[in-house]
This record gives structure tokens, sequence and C-alpha cells, in this order.
């Protein structure tokens, strides 16, 4: 897992700065002046959003639905030996193999001024993401992750980066959309960072389209999903690393091609 | 401001900010430890131990401190900058120190016993230290290091205070999982209640205190909760509302009430409500027809029963299901007086969840009820449902200055105007006039009136106020139920916790009871009933509209 996991930051790291996107298929040429080698095979697919079994290597509609297929990437891990070399600044990158934008449902919820919005529509699509799991009532690891979470988004502002920052509420029966306001407030929360809650079986789905779904909310884990709908790049990181980690995280995100 | 940590500007680089903040811990902690400390207060040699403790308690649950100084907290390696009330102690170590583990992180226990342990302490993921002394303890607090000098959890946050606030804070930890709330020790615990005590509802004010304190002798003689013994306290409501404030601030800092029930607050709402918020006491039940269950909510008070906000709610909500009513204009008529507004805010609300129009407001100053021009605005809007908030007598003018133009449209009143006189409208108003109740006599279950009827004969309780001294039955057995469920170890946050895990409780004379963090009316909802003029009767018009 970790392994992968490192071939997968390598192999994005040095494609931003290399490789320009091609719109069918992408392989990761080896950095020949770089010194590590990183050997990630990757595959741009597009998928239908509905369908996801729906797959092709050009653009057009699916023959199921007719919605417009969207740029899915896809890892090959046949092009991943086994012996890569691990690079600690990658240590806090999950795989996230098989997760893609088509994943991310277009649920109603609701944001923290009591705005009624669709999931993907209004807050991933054609954006750069990185979402967050809290719950209001959540004591010990929330707070820590959303003053994270803060200071990433002023970050981000500094360095001129445009990310949607969202937070889920894992507990939408207690967290109202006042809630969410009172607990934006209390952290800051600038603008460019929704808050969202809404009825439990749309967010129950939502939580686990996202691989955030828990049994009990106070078993959720400090994870944050960060992801680029654009080119379909989607990663995992821990929410309580530092914030020039997580920033770097994001960074390799945004500029991923 | 008398912080001494210095403020960090965001542009300045990181290491200088690091430098920074070392320099300002190190001044910080040279003037927070040594004897001097204690005449920093302006309150000096006088003040007790038990002042500090409570101060104390203050920053540790809320991360605030009582003297108005700022309290910071700074995390990780970045001190990312967050107020105190973001992240105060019992956040993660718990109200009672022991530590609430979530999401893989385990905070310590940090009660007196477990920090000072005579060998020292050896942590699950090998960090090992020796005891911990009140230095070691500020130092933690402040700089995030053990006695041993490594380095706490990144989830530990280095907090900035002043150092008075500091030393209220290390001698609440001195005492934590030990300290008790006012108004309870082993073997009793005081409850308290408000009557009125002068003009007209003297009388209800005395069956308030007959029932109330019937209940508790009642349960004192099967033994008390816990074996703890109850001991219940008076207080009386003043001429005026802020009187009645200071009577009842006086009377919980006297008397150190535990918390409070079935006390009598119409008419000072939005004195008492703060007041009891202020002093962190809950209140089971009060008996008012205006809860404050604004956002935000005041955690201390628990209602029984939907005030006039959520009645008329709930006939909205019943005539958006009646298909000749919900395409009809609506309107609502009221007094101009604050109260009132609240409740217009709340129909407007409804209306829209409910998608029937939006009423038409239309006010009037109290005693300047111009009828006829308002009859023939809302006659002239075509507004077929109107819902009035004056008292029974206006409604009865509106009534018959409309059945003069022979217009009769649906009436909707609160139940407060629903008195005999009301049987007396126009003829043409029959089945068009509604009201809503909180409760029906069908909530009423065989036993529930059993038992309140067994502890009216044995203790001779009067006959009359029957509806207060049900309502204050009521809470005082929710009151006595929470604390059975909220354990022996029971504090007024545990009180409160527990109570907004109460899930249709059955009083047996009320709808049944379920309160969460989010809801403080136990029974939300109402009926609706119609008026029968011809028969001079209510005639039920609906079941139980749930309002959740």
């Amino acid at each position: 897992m970790l392994t992968k996991a490192v071939i997968l930051a390598l192999a994005f790291g040095l494609m931003s700065a290399a490789a320009p996107a091609t719109d069918s298929i992408l392989l990761s040429t080896r950095g020949q002046k770089k010194p590590r080698q990183k050997v990630q095979r990757e595959v741009a697919l597009y998928a239908c959003p509905m369908h996801p079994d729906i797959r092709s290597t050009k653009r057009g509609k699916c023959p199921k639905c007719g919605m417009t297929l969207r740029l899915v990437t896809i890892k090959d891990p046949v092009g991943a030996p086994a012996s890569a070399p691990i690079a600690t600044a990658a240590k806090e990158v999950d795989d996230l193999s098989g997760f893609s934008s088509s994943r991310v449902p277009d649920v109603k919820v609701y944001d923290q001024n009591g705005n009624r919005l669709n999931f993907y529509t209004d807050l991933v699509k054609n954006k750069t993401v990185a979402i967050n799991f809290i719950f209001t009532t959540c004591t010990t690891i929330c707070p820590p992750m959303t003053a994270t979470f803060r200071r990433v988004q002023q970050e981000l502002a500094n360095a001129a980066l445009n990310v949607q920052l969202i937070s889920i509420s894992v507990d939408p029966s207690t967290d109202t959309p006042e809630r969410l306001r009172d607990f934006a407030a209390k952290f800051k929360a600038g603008p460019g960072w929704t808050f969202v809650t809404g009825d439990k079986a749309e967010m129950d789905s939502l939580l686990r389209a996202l691989g955030a779904a828990v049994a009990d909310k106070n078993d959720h884990t400090p994870m944050i999903l960060v992801g680029n709908d654009m080119t379909g790049y989607w990663t995992r990181t821990y929410g309580l690393s530092a914030p020039t980690t997580l920033v770097k995280v994001i960074t390799e995100a945004v500029n991923h091609r | 401001m008398s912080l001494l940590q210095p403020k960090i500007k965001n542009g300045s680089s990181l290491k200088f900010r690091i430098l920074l903040k070392g320099l300002g811990l190190f001044v910080f902690l040279t003037f927070s430890v040594g004897p001097g400390r204690d005449t920093h207060g302006t309150a000096g040699a006088q003040e007790s131990p038990a002042q500090r403790e409570r101060r104390g308690k203050q920053i540790y649950v809320q991360g605030t401190a009582p003297s108005g100084k700022e309290t910071l907290a700074y995390l990780g390696e970045s001190s990312i900058e967050v107020p105190g009330s973001a992240m105060p102690c019992a956040n993660c170590h718990g109200l009672d120190g022991q530590g609430k583990p979530e999401g893989g992180v385990t905070p310590t226990n940090i009660t007196w016993e477990a920090l000072t342990k005579p060998y020292g302490v050896s942590h699950a993921n090998g960090r090992q230290h020796p005891p911990y002394t009140e230095r070691g303890l500020e130092l933690a607090i402040t700089r995030g290091t053990d006695p041993a000098g490594n380095k706490l959890l990144n989830v530990m946050p280095r907090y900035a205070m002043t150092a008075e606030d500091l030393g209220d804070l290390i001698a609440y930890l001195r005492l934590l999982g030990k300290y008790r709330d006012p108004g309870i020790t082993e073997n009793k615990i005081v409850v308290g209640t408000v009557i009125p005590a002068k003009g007209a509802l003297v009388d209800m004010g005395q069956a308030v205190k007959a029932v109330t304190t019937a209940f508790f002798a009642e349960l004192n003689s099967q033994g008390g909760v816990y074996n703890r013994q109850f001991e219940v306290k008076y207080a009386e409501t003043a001429e005026t509302p802020s009187g009645t404030q200071t009577n009842v601030e006086r009377f919980i800092k006297e008397q150190e009430v535990f918390a409070l029930t079935g006390a009598f607050i119409a008419g000072s709402e939005k004195e008492i409500i703060p007041l009891l918020a202020q002093q962190e006491v809950p209140l089971i039940g009060p008996l008012t027809l205006y809860p404050q269950i604004d956002f935000p909510l005041n955690r201390q008070v628990f209602y029984l029963l939907s005030g006039v906000d959520c009645q008329i709610q709930a006939m909205i909500h019943f005539a958006a299901k009646k298909p000749e009513l919900r395409t009809q204009h609506f309107a609502i008529v009221f007094p101009k007086a604050e109260i009132n507004l609240r409740v217009v805010e709340a129909v407007k609300e409804q209306s829209k969840k409910d998608g029937v129009s939006e009423p038409q407001a239309y006010d009037y100053a109290l005693g300047h009820f111009n009828v006829a021009d308002t009859v023939k605005q809302l006659r002239y809007s075509n507004s077929q449902v109107v819902v009035f908030l004056g008292g029974t007598e206006d409604a009865l003018l509106f009534m018959i200055e409309a059945d003069k133009l022979r217009w009769y449209p649906n009436v909707l009143l609160a139940s407060t105007s629903s008195g005999k006189e009301i049987f007396s409208a126009p003829a043409g108003f029959d089945g068009k006039l509604f009201f809503s109740f909180p409760t029906s006599p069908g909530d009423q279950s065989t036993d529930g009136l059993k038992q309140f009827q067994a502890l009216a004969e044995k203790y001779k309780l009067p006959t009359h106020h029957l509806a207060a001294q049900i309502s204050a039955y009521c809470a005082a057995k929710i009151l006595a139920e929470a604390l059975k469920r909220a354990g022996k170890d029971v504090s007024r946050e545990k009180l409160i916790q527990t109570l907004e895990g109460f899930y249709e409780y059955r009083t047996g004379l009320t709808p049944a009871i379920t309160y969460g963090p989010n809801r403080r009316v136990g029974a939300l909802g109402a009926y609706v009933v119609s008026v029968d003029l011809k028969e001079k009767q209510f005639v039920p018009a609906s079941g139980w509209i749930n309002l959740n």
C-alpha cells in the first residue's frame, strides 16, 4: 500500500513537471535527469458519471444514458514494480486507486448559510477541492483539523491558488446549517470554504461514496480527500499533518495535468 | 492587551515566529511563577480558593477566562492561532479529566492523582516522565512539554493566557474529577423553583409549590435518588422582570441550587434565561408560553410543551394539508409586542416549509385595534386564512365586524385566547374557527393519572390550577428521571447531556418527551381543534401534529 502510494506521488510529481497531458493515454516517461526512478503507468480514460463501468479512451457520450463522458485517471498497477524507492515527503499521501470524480454523487446538501446545493455540480465540478470530515460536537480531532484547514486556506490564498475547501458533517442530524455557521465562525473560515450538511440518507450516501462513512461518528478518521475534477486526479491525506504538507499535496493536485 | 505572549503577524517567517514564541513564553513563565502571583488579582487576599476554582473551571470547560482577558491556543509546529474557546481543555480531556479517545487520538488522563504518581507516568506510546508538579503542568500547558522535556502530541495546543488565569486553571486542575457543582453532596441535592407570590397568580404559585414539595417528599420517602435526599427551595417573582431577575440571581447564589424545575418565568423569559445560561443552572419545564428556542440555544433550559409559536406553526401545517385552504391567501394579525414578532417569524418560516403563501402581516397598537379598517383591508386582499394573535376580546370584535359584511374567513387562534366567550362568535364562523393546544386529555394515561391522583390525595394538594400543577409535576418527574439516568456521579453538564438523550419519555400526562442537541421543546407539536358554535364545544380536528 505504502509503496504504491509513494510511486503514485512520485509519478504525479514528475508528470506535472515534465509531461503535458495528452488526451488519450498518458504514459509516464522515465525521468532521465532525475536520480529517482518513478515507474508508474498512468492511463487517462473517459467514464460516464452515472455508469462507471462505461469507459472509453476517447471523448464521447455514454451509450446507456447519453451523458458526456468525464475524464478519469486510472493507475495501471502492472507498470509498478514492487521495489520502488521510498520518499519521505510522500509518506502522507494515500493510494486512491479506483476513485474518480464519477464517484462523487450530486446529492442535495445544505451549506452553512442554509443554501441548497448540489454537491458535485456546485462544489466539485471543474474545481480543485480539499475535503475533510467533521462534526460540530466533535471535540478531540475536529478542532485541530479545522484550525489546520484554516491555515491551509490562508497559505493557498497567499500562493494565489484557487481551491475549494469543503468540510462535510458526519453527524448531519445534529449539525444544522446554523451550527455549521457557528463552527465556521469560530475558526474564522473564509469565503471559498463550504461546510456541508443535509438529510441523513443523502449525507450517508455521500459519505459512503467518499469513503468516509463510519457507524459511530466518534470513529471518524482525520482524513482529507484532495481532488482535481478537471484531470480526475484524487488522493487522500492525513488531516493532522502540518499545514505545509497539506498545502504541498493540494498544490500537486492543482498543478496536475 | 495584557497578554505576555506577543501577537504574531502573518507575514513573519516561520523561524522568526518560533523564536518570538519561545521568547514570549520565556517572559511569560518568568512572570507567571513565583510568590508574587496572588497580588495580581484585584480581589487580592480576600478571595476564597473556591472562587479561583470556579474561574479555573470556566477556563477548563469553555476556554475563556472570567477575567475577560484573552486565551489563545497555538497548534502544531506552525503555531496556528485559534481562540481558546475553540479548543478548551475539556474538549479532549473530558469534564472528568479522564480523556476522550477519538479518531486514533487518546488524550492523557490529567486528573491530579494520575499526573503526580510518585513513580512517574508511562504512556502507551512509550513516552515516560517523572511526576508533574504545578510548575511542570504550567510548562505542559504553555510550552507543550512534559516533565522529562518530551514534546506532547501535536494535537495538544500550547496556550497563552495571563498568569492569574493560568493560576486559576491550575487550581481547578488540582481538583479535577473531584469538583462538584454547587447544590450537590454525597447525600443531598438541592432543587429550586420560582413561584409568583403576589397579585392574581398567588393561588397558582401556592398550587405549584404544593405539588413540587409533595413530589420530592414522596421521592425522598422512597430513598431519594442514589441515596441523595432532595431539598426543595423557593424563590419568588417580583413586580418587574428585572426585579425577578435580581431575586433569582440572589436565590441561585445564596441557596446553591443544583437545578431548577417548573419555575414560573412567564413575562421575564428575556431576563431569567440568559441568567441561567450565565450561571449554568439547568431548568426543566419552566411555566411560559414563549419558549426561547432561537439559535444559539440556551443549553440549560428544557421546555415541556410547545409555546404559542409552535402551536400556530402546527395550525399552518394543518391548513396546508387541507386542499381547500392551501391555495388561499394567508394573513396574520397581531398586537405590536416583541413576543409576537418571534411568533410571526415562526409562522412565516412554517408557511415557506409547507409551501403556502407567505402570510401578510397586519399589526396594531395594543388597546387600539381599529377593527373596521383591519377587516376592510383583509377582505380587500381576499385573505381566507387569518391567524389572529390578539386576545379573545379582539378576536370576537374582529369576527363580529366581518359578520356585518357577511365575510367568513377561517380564523386560527392560539390556545391563549380559548376562553368560553369564544362560543359567542357569530354563527357564520361555525366550523371556520380553529385553535391549537400543546396537549390533549388523550395524552393522559391511566397509570399517569393514577400516580398523580395518589400524590394529590396523600399530600392533600389543592384542587385548583390543575394545568399548572400537572406541568410542574411533569417537570419534576423529568428532572428525577434524568438524575437517575445520569448516574451517581452527576454534574450539571452531565444532567444536560442526559436530557439531550431523552427519546419519547412518557410522563403519563403529556405527549411523549424528546430532547436533543438542537431540541429543547419536549413535545414539539400540537393538536388542532375546531369550534362547534351550535353545541358550544371544541371538536378535535387533527391528531398530534409533529413539528420535528
